[in-house]
């Protein structure tokens, strides 16, 4: 009964997955049908492309990136995080003289959990001076509990060099199920961090190449509702059996946040009475609760959705960052190369599909979704 | 660092191009007496001020920094906030291959009941 993000690892593209009950279409158009030799071509063209660019190509021209010493109290770096607009931050260990992972927002999920928890030993005062590293320390016992294959250690850093294949880097971030893989260079007597890599600069490092050459990719054309890419309403598109997990605005945050962690999605539309989309929830936002404390203040249960996503809304007029469209939408019926270029788009993780004009929650294709459908 | 290893090691002798000797007068300096002390310290070159690892990000966190100029990289700067502080942030910008990195580190501060961190 739990959500799960979607697998579209199927490789094979048989003809009943296209089946659409009712006429979704004013003009009634006919879905064109996706050949499996367009698919393979395409795959093989984008898996040429990355596995012979490197993740240098990743880097910005004076690209910044945040650091946090792994000393430091976690509400210190939650606030740190908030202010710099940053959702992830690699942890550097002075001791060892290496990087040794990463505090992303689950971190803060799972403690802001663990204090509204009474039977937990991790109480506000603690957070003043409870460490980064014990957090992860103690988070192993936690995980234990969500984690199907426990080999993963989360001590463990994941990360990159510049000089892997965008290939490496791609297939390192969905196999570990990660957004973000620091790329740090070995070659001097230090390890020096580079750039944080997302599967959003490997899209865009595709898009960019393709851009004047549609035609190689001709998989691209395609609109989304005839490829098995993305987790839909079941009555809609194909559905991979999973239930698709939306929540009202007057939900409570800690069923959201139960949504994030148990369900491993990073995202949670908020839909009103007629499953009309609203707005999205995603991990990332969990660090405006660092806005004047409110996670101090609050019980996760008597927060509802919207209000901690008015708290978002403050926090990006406060700090003068670029306010963007939170949700970023698309129509089935839209190509896939529309869809990527949406995708490319720094801070979007994910798009949500809706029907034209009601704005009905139809989907969702996140970034995992479509890499996995083109690495195949 | 490695640089000037290499280049002690690597670099080619070419006939009438060595490297002269340092003079012996130079090695004789008396060692700097104690008024050098009372002195203040040489005044910051003012190109160092032009960092940009204050400069706002006002595109959100993706949005890319300017170039740094060559002069501030690989100088460690540290961020100015009043005391009494917790949380020191110190940066720097250096440069791999032809593209600039500009690294911040959030450290804690020791509290030891002095001012100097």
């Amino acid at each position: 009964m739990v959500p799960r993000f979607p697998a579209s690892g199927t490789p094979g593209i048989s003809g009943d997955s296209m089946e659409i009950d009712s006429d979704p279409f004013h003009h009634s158009e006919v879905v064109p049908k996706m050949l499996e030799a367009d698919v393979e071509l395409s795959r093989h063209r984008i898996s040429l492309f990355l596995s012979t660019h490197t993740a240098y190509e990743l880097l910005p021209e004076s690209g910044k990136v945040v650091a946090l010493d792994v000393t430091l109290p976690v509400k210190q770096a939650f606030h740190i995080l908030y202010e710099q607009g940053i959702s992830v931050a690699p942890l550097w260990d002075h001791g060892i003289g290496r990087f040794v992972g990463i505090l992303s927002p689950l971190d803060f999920i799972l403690i802001l959990r663990e204090l509204g928890n009474h039977g937990s030993n991790l109480t506000e005062e603690e957070l003043e001076t409870h460490a980064i590293s014990a957090w992860k320390e103690g988070k192993l016992q936690l995980t234990r509990k969500f984690d199907g294959n426990g080999s993963l250690n989360p001590r463990h850093l994941i990360d990159a060099g510049p000089h892997d294949s965008l290939k490496d880097v791609a297939l390192k971030l969905l196999q570990n199920k990660v957004a973000t893989v620091p790329i740090i260079s070995r070659d001097g007597s230090i390890p020096q961090l580079l750039h944080l890599a997302s599967l959003t600069g490997v899209l865009k490092c595709i898009c960019r190449h393709f851009k004047h050459s549609p035609a190689s990719l001709p998989i691209l054309q395609q609109p989304i509702c005839s490829i098995p890419l993305g987790t839909w309403v079941p009555k809609i598109g194909e559905s991979n059996g999973q239930p698709f997990a939306m929540l009202r605005a007057n939900a409570s945050l800690s069923d959201a946040l139960s949504l994030l962690v148990q369900a491993e999605v990073s995202a949670v539309p908020i839909v009103d009475d007629n499953d009309s989309l609203l707005d999205i929830y995603c991990r990332s936002d969990i660090t405006a609760l660092a806005k004047d404390r409110a996670y101090a203040q609050i019980h996760l249960n008597e927060l509802s959705i919207h209000q901690a996503l008015q708290l978002t809304q403050e926090a990006s007029a406060t700090y003068g960052f670029f306010n963007g469209q939170r949700c970023h939408m698309c129509l089935r019926s839209d190509p896939l190369h529309k869809v990527m270029d949406r995708l490319a788009i720094p801070g979007v993780r994910r798009l949500v599909i809706v029907e034209a004009g009601s704005k009905r929650v139809e989907g969702i294709i996140s970034l995992t979704d479509l890499f996995r459908f083109l690495l195949g | 660092m490695s640089n000037s290893r290499g280049q002690d090691q690597e670099t080619p002798v070419v006939a009438g191009f060595e490297v002269p000797r340092s003079p012996d007068a130079s090695y004789n300096n008396v060692y700097t007496a104690s008024e050098d002390d009372g002195r203040d310290p040489p005044v910051v070159p003012q190109h160092l001020q032009h960092t940009v690892l204050s400069c706002p990000t006002n595109g959100g966190p993706c949005a890319p920094l300017p170039d740094p100029q060559h002069v501030v990289l690989n100088h460690l700067y540290i961020e100015n906030r009043e005391a009494p502080r917790s949380v020191v942030a110190l940066g720097f910008s250096h440069r791999f291959r032809s593209k600039y990195v500009n690294v911040v580190l959030y450290k804690p501060v020791q509290r030891r009941g002095s001012s100097s961190t």
